[in-house]
């Protein structure tokens, strides 16, 4: 039996037997599942309001499979979502189907790469993210279970099944899900998505990366302080980033550390500057440490001896504030061979 | 009992051309696309240098490419232009 062309299975009313049936075919990310009924799936369509459940929304590789809104809600609700958080997945989709994500080479690669979604502007209250104290997690319903259905998206419906659609040696926990709101309260630059050139009430980004890399400053008052320390987590060798100049790192700051930055007079862009400027390394050891640098052309003219930027631009350092009281930030290399994508959230 | 959906949905149907399969390897030019990951090129050309002993086929162009991207229009030209026959496909 079908509906709207989806292949519909007969279970055991019953939890674990949903989970078993999914097993036996490879479907699952492990945890227990919402069984997806047509009534349960029809509801989360109502709230994207009229439009064709049917309608192909992307493609997504590696196994070409078509994300239609109704296989989208699908995986809402074996992730637990409720429908409000519809909308942010389906934009959600749209972004990682883009070309500037690459995502034929996110599944392929064997980096840990995950993606991170930040949830930004009106939708995010209205469907209750986090952007508080613990956005990153755990707690919270809408930040956990849109992360988590992005990742059931791609593992049923892009075909990234660790081993022939998802290539990555040692796996994430970020693959598990990576979700997080943005705190535009909290922001003394305003919001993210406008400073990307999107302007809409509601928006998400997604950006292909690392798991968080903490950094912490409880004493200082200056923003140099506190981005050195930032500057220091982005200069390791063992990110995919030291090695591709494209990459971008996204920062969360924390309310208090941003608030630092801005009692200085420090725009966004500032903190992207400075961190441009302060997170480098030896070109020379960088040179020792690959044998193959995706550098542009500049960077492979630096002379030995020089500090080398860890991206080729400020602008792939992208500052964001999330998060409550406290002095812990992060920021998020990526994968390298990716950009990240901003979008406004529509149905 | 109840009645649930299968989560991964159609495949697109649509699909991309593959080329011919090449059955006589004698005469025929050979490429090499080395997508620059480590012992990529030793494996690629080891395989090329098999088949110009074993088929009669000559190596004619060798290209790379990032390993993480598709290959350049202008990579995927030349190929097409100049040999029959490309190997690739190594990954660590």
């Amino acid at each position: 039996m079908t509906s709207g062309g989806a292949e519909m299975l007969t279970v055991d009313d019953d939890p674990v037997a949903v989970m078993d049936a999914y097993a036996a075919r490879g479907w699952g990310d492990g945890l227990p599942l919402v069984p997806p009924t047509a009534g349960r799936v029809d509801a989360m369509l109502d709230a994207l309001g009229d439009v064709d459940p049917d309608e192909v929304i992307a493609a997504l590789p590696p196994r070409d499979g078509e994300a239609t809104r109704r296989m989208i809600a699908v995986n809402a609700v074996l992730a637990g979502c409720a429908p409000a958080q519809l909308p942010v997945l389906v934009s959600a989709v749209r972004a990682i189907a883009r070309d500037e994500t690459n995502l034929r080479g996110v599944n392929a690669t064997t980096h840990p790469v995950a993606p991170l979604l930040i949830v930004h502007g009106d939708i995010a209250a209205t469907a209750g993210f986090n952007c508080g104290l613990g956005a990153f997690g755990p707690g919270n319903r809408a930040n956990a279970t849109t992360g988590r259905a992005l990742r059931l998206i791609l593992l049923h419906i892009a075909g990234a099944h660790p081993g022939p659609g998802d290539a990555s040696t040692q796996g994430s926990p970020a693959k598990y899900g990576f979700c997080v709101a943005e705190n535009v309260d909290a922001s003394p630059w305003g919001g993210f998505a406008a400073s990307v050139g999107v302007e809409a009430d509601s928006a998400v980004t997604v950006h292909f990366g690392e798991g968080p890399h903490n950094f912490h400053d409880m004493e200082s008052q200056d923003p140099e302080r506190i981005l050195a320390k930032c500057a220091s987590a982005m200069t390791t060798t063992g990110q995919n980033n030291a090695c591709i100049s494209q990459g971008e790192y996204f920062v969360a700051l924390c309310p208090e550390h941003a608030m630092v930055c801005s009692d200085h007079g420090w725009s966004r862009a500032d903190v992207s500057g400075f961190l441009w400027e302060h997170a480098r390394m030896p070109v020379d050891e960088l040179r020792d440490a690959f044998d193959l640098l995706a550098w542009a052309d500049w960077m492979r003219d630096l002379p030995d001896g020089a500090m080398a930027p860890m991206t080729e631009s400020a602008a792939n350092i992208r500052v964001f504030v999330a998060g409550g009281a406290g002095k812990h930030s992060c920021v998020m290399p990526s994968w390298g061979m990716t950009r990240s994508v901003t979008v406004a959230v529509e149905p | 009992m109840i009645e649930i959906y299968a989560p991964d949905g159609r495949v697109r149907t649509e699909r991309d051309d593959l080329a011919q399969p090449v059955l006589q390897l004698a005469g025929k030019r050979l490429g090499i696309l080395d997508n620059t990951k480590p012992n990529a090129g030793v494996l690629l050309h080891r395989m090329a240098e098999h088949l110009r002993e074993r088929g009669g086929s000559d190596l004619a162009v060798v290209e790379t490419k990032n390993a993480a991207l598709a290959a350049p229009d202008q990579v995927i030209g030349r190929l097409t232009k100049e040999v029959e026959l490309v190997l690739t496909g190594s990954a660590d």
